[in-house]
């Protein structure tokens, strides 16, 4: 095999950025779980920057720095050069997926779940049901015996709701406005979402109509294609893409501007946000896909000023026990510099019950599917979270990304806690609701929360 | 490095606790100071001191070399390894083992980040008084082997003036408990004595550091000017005057634009020529003096603008520029070259242009950030490691600072020690006698100079005073 061009098989330009201040080091997960430097921000892209100058080879050793990062970019969040860390790992790992040695089966899983698998919805529709035969015939008890490590957490997974209640969402969702202030949003249903999560999205929507917008989820847009981009599968994530941009040009407000794509899901905006990151400068689709991130914004800052705005909206007491606690998902603080938003909705549904998590900002160990592929490190990298959780004296853990909602209610079950973990769209769609009832004078609401 | 040797120091550490494939050993060719790079054969990632302890023996056994490193971001290659010893990394070492609220004392292990040392106290209304502007990654056992300092160190003093106690491993793998939390030891202050040893004394496994208490009220001026003279010469005024702030640090243009285009933006205006930025802290009446007198100066010498902050959010803000000022740099170029000397406070103003003409004359970018209440001057050049003719521009920059800075009576170094970096500049500032007596104290912890070789003291001064029976020292590095 002839190995291409070293300069290529990294983002060498950006790796220049990094002046090896070391400022980085303990933000980083894995540096903190292990002291080694190789496992740091700043050994990493020594170890990039190497590689473009052919001082080390693509091995195996360089491989597995790369695939132990969780990508969750706390780095730089705290770098003051700027680097760009998550972009340059993610071109690092799709180079180094073409240089590996890489097995038959591994080929064929990953082709089945990147190419497959995420793009499709009956697939994804026929895996939730494959996964709740699964938990209702109690396999997953015994899981580990086939699957090994990866097996052990199934049975702390959520149960897979019934396909009726997994319905998808309708094309569009009418405005519920009283005053003809009608706005007109852009909404994405995601992959996994409709299978694990159906409820947190309904909420997610149905807050968007009640405060005002008409929510249009484009049909046949599936999967947003962040976990390829994370995962070396760039061209995986470039068709993905220009899918994404497609369906989304045309929705349009009433005035005729792009209406806004609010996206609940903290990983796959900050992908949608970099989505011109794709697309070399020259490429046509690098403008549009600059002008659709444009559009992109996360729920809680959409949602945040609009509910400030509303002297009628306020969570019963009896919806949630005790202290609640917010855990900022990585992609959201780190990645789109969202976190007041989410502290601002909070303090204005449990006005005097917040309590906030210490390190908080530092990675729960989900990381997309990390926690699938390396579940040992994923739950190393939870402990220490958990244990914060425990000093905050939260009995409500809330978030804003399926992820780490996952990887949170997996962790907690296994630890035996009883702390309940929700989406924040689940807390705003009830606390709305209730406000809408209680005008109409009507009774209940449709939140499913999980517990 | 010999096998048997690699498998008994695995049987201490363990699996997790050393890494010997050359990838992974890479990151740790430099610290701070890119410019030099030399990989290690071996690094170890202990946890305990009795760990330290047994690994140090069998290193003695064999004869090998010990770099001690925290986080490596010291910025004068003071943790640079050597070819042919191994790395001692502190990575692991990060427990709190004591915090004594009563009696104003932590113990904790030297792995510790000190911003979390002073997060920990900030919790019961104390503070470790040193803050370097790499606090958030820099280790207490890195600022004891570097007697580090910071924008408070003006009043506090630097970290020599916060070591109550250290538990040392010394090169043969004895440990030394020098931790009783006592004012005056008896006999020699070994403790002083170890603080700014660099690594070349023992290692440091344990620190109790004295905890002072968190001032009432603070409060942080920003004051802009729009030449930076101007900003000097105020700072000589302060001091001349008597007044006493906590900090006085002053950034110049080109770092005022590097930081506002970094996360630590802080909102200091870009048309500015300099910026100083100045606390004060005390009691109500204390700081409302102190800060009422220092305004009048201010105003007097000509600033443009004087913002104040008091709450907490907004002091941290202010500062988050002065302490992301390096790395910000790091968006002008890909290296950045931080000097450190120290100048007699009433010639800043001179000392500052002269910098300002040197990087001139050889054709260098030099932005200036500087602790300016301590006269501590950190001209910061830029360059490009790739670049052999830039990078030999700026070590003579550097050198013609230094020498500058002694003429006018200063020092070599304000905080971030000698390393390799300043080793030249040893001889400009002492005699052949000063650097052999320094020698002997050194063999007195070392005598078979395993313990950082090449680093701190030039080594032709040590060989002349060496009997012939002692090997050769190892280093791999032309100095
Ligand atoms: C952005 C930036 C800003 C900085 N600002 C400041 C500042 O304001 N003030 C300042 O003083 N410095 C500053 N520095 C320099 C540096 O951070 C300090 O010197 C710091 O104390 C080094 O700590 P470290 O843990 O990184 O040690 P390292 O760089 O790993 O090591 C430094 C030296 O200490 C020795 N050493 C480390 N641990 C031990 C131990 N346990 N026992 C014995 N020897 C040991 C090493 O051998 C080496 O000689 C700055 C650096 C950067 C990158
Ligand atoms: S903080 Fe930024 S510049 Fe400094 S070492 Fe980390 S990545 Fe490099
Ligand atoms: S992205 Fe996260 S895990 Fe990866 S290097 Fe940065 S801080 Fe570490």
């Amino acid at each position: 095999m002839t190995l291409p061009d070293a300069k290529s098989l990294v983002d060498y330009a950006k790796s220049l950025d990094c002046i090896h201040c070391g400022l980085c080091l303990q933000s980083c997960p894995t540096f903190r779980l292990t002291g080694a430097e190789s496992s740091s921000p700043r050994g990493r892209i020594h170890l990039m920057r190497a590689i473009g100058e052919e001082r080390v080879e693509p091995n195996a050793a360089y491989g597995e720095e790369l695939e132990f990062c969780l990508l969750c970019r706390h780095c730089e969040s705290v770098c003051p050069a700027g680097v760009r860390f998550g972009p340059m790992m993610e071109s690092a790992r799709a180079s180094y997926e073409s240089v590996r040695p890489s097995g038959f089966l591994r080929r064929q899983l990953r082709s089945f779940g990147f190419r497959r698998l995420l793009p499709g919805r009956i697939a994804l529709r026929l895996f939730g049901s494959f996964l709740r035969a699964v938990q209702v015939l109690g396999l997953d008890r015994i899981a580990f015996l086939v699957l090994g490590e990866r097996g052990r957490d199934l049975v702390h997974l959520p149960r897979i709701a019934p396909l009726s209640a997994r319905r998808l969402l309708p094309e569009t969702i009418e405005a519920k406005v009283e005053n003809g202030q009608e706005a007109a949003v852009g909404f994405l249903e995601g992959c996994v979402m409709p299978e694990l999560f159906p409820h947190v999205n309904r909420a997610a929507a149905n807050s968007l109509a009640a405060l005002g917008a008409r929510v249009h989820t484009p049909r046949g847009i599936v999967c947003c294609g962040s976990l390829h981009a994370h995962n070396g599968d760039l061209e995986g994530a470039r068709m993905l893409a220009r899918k994404l941009i497609e369906g989304f040009e045309p929705i349009k407000g009433g005035d005729g501007e792009a209406a806004p794509i609010v996206i609940h899901s903290a990983g796959c905006g900050a992908h949608m946000r970099e989505l011109f990151e794709l697309f070399e400068a020259d490429d046509p689709w690098h403008a549009r896909a600059t002008a659709f991130a444009a559009r992109v914004t996360d729920f809680t800052q959409y949602v945040a000023p609009l509910l400030a705005a509303r002297t009628d909206v306020e969570l019963d007491e009896g919806a949630l026990e005790g202290p609640v606690t917010w855990d900022d998902p990585c992609h959201l603080c780190h990645a789109q510099g969202v976190r007041e938003e989410p502290r601002d909705i909070l303090a204005r549904l449990v006005p005097n019950r917040r309590v906030e998590l210490e390190g908080s900002e530092n990675c729960c160990g989900s990381a997309g599917i990390y926690s699938l592929l390396r579940p040992a490190d994923s739950r190393a990298v939870f402990e220490p979270k958990r244990a914060a959780l425990e000093r905050s004296g939260a009995r409500t853990l809330v978030t804003a990304n399926p992820g780490c909602q996952l990887q949170w209610q997996t962790g907690l079950r296994r630890a035996g806690s009883s702390v309940r973990v929700l989406h924040l769209a689940e807390l705003v769609e009830r606390a709305l609701s209730r406000a809408r009832s209680g005008r109409a004078g009507q009774q209940g609401h449709s939140a499913q929360q999980d517990a | 490095m010999d096998t048997k040797l690699v498998a008994a120091l695995r049987a201490v550490v363990g699996e997790r606790g050393l890494i010997d494939d050359p990838t992974r050993l890479l990151p740790y060719e430099s610290d701070g100071l890119a410019m030099l790079a030399v990989r290690p054969p071996l690094v170890l990632l202990p946890r305990t001191t009795a760990e330290v302890a047994r690994c140090m023996q069998l290193l003695a056994e064999y004869g090998v070399s010990i770099v001690a490193r925290g986080a490596g971001t010291g910025l004068a290659g003071g943790a640079t390894p050597v070819a042919d010893g191994v790395v001692l990394s502190t990575a692991r070492m990060r427990d709190v083992l004591e915090v004594n609220v009563e009696d104003r004392f932590a113990r904790v292990q030297a792995g510790v980040v000190n911003v979390d040392l002073s997060g920990l106290c900030q919790a019961h209304g104390l503070a470790y008084a040193p803050d370097p502007s790499s606090q958030m990654a820099c280790t207490i056992g890195g600022n004891v082997a570097n007697n580090s300092g910071g924008p408070h160190c003006f009043k506090y003093g630097a970290t020599t003036r916060h070591i109550l106690g250290l538990v040392i491993v010394t090169h043969d793998g004895e440990i030394l408990d020098l931790s009783e939390p006592v004012v005056d030891p008896d006999g020699y202050d070994l403790v002083g004595l170890f603080v700014g040893s660099e690594g070349t004394f023992g290692v440091a496994t344990e620190v109790t550091v004295r905890l002072v208490p968190a001032a009432p009220v603070v409060e942080v001026q920003l004051a802009i000017f729009a030449d930076l003279d101007a900003a000097c010469d105020s700072v000589s005024e302060i001091i001349k005057q008597r007044l006493e702030p906590s900090a006085l640090e002053i950034l110049d243009k080109l770092t005022i634009e590097a930081v506002e285009d970094s996360v630590f933006a802080a909102g200091y205006p870009r048309e500015a020529e300099a910026v100083l930025l100045i606390e004060v802290e005390g009691v109500e009446t204390e700081v409302n003096g102190i800060a009422r007198e220092i305004r009048t100066i201010l105003e007097a010498r000509g600033a443009l603008e004087i913002r104040t902050a008091r709450d907490a959010t907004q002091r941290k803000k202010l500062w988050a520029g002065r302490k992301g000022a390096f790395g910000a740099m790091g968006r002008i170029a890909p290296d950045l070259y931080v000097a450190d000397a120290v100048v007699p406070r009433t010639k800043l103003r001179d000392l500052v242009r002269r910098t300002i003409e040197i990087c001139r004359e050889r054709d260098l970018r030099l932005a200036n950030v500087f602790h300016a209440g301590d006269g501590n001057l950190h001209p910061n050049i830029c360059y490009d490691r790739r670049d052999p003719d830039e990078v030999r521009r700026v070590l003579a920059a550097g050198h013609a600072i230094l020498e500058a800075c002694v003429e006018a009576g200063g020092a070599l170094t304000g905080e971030h020690g000698v390393g390799l970096e300043k080793l030249a500049e040893m001889e400009l500032l002492f005699t052949a006698d000063d650097l052999a007596a320094m020698c002997r104290v050194r063999e007195a912890w070392d005598p078979e100079r395993r313990l950082n070789p090449g680093k701190l003291l030039p080594m032709h001064a040590c060989l002349e005073i060496r009997t012939a029976a002692l090997p050769p020292a190892p280093t791999s590095l032309d100095t």
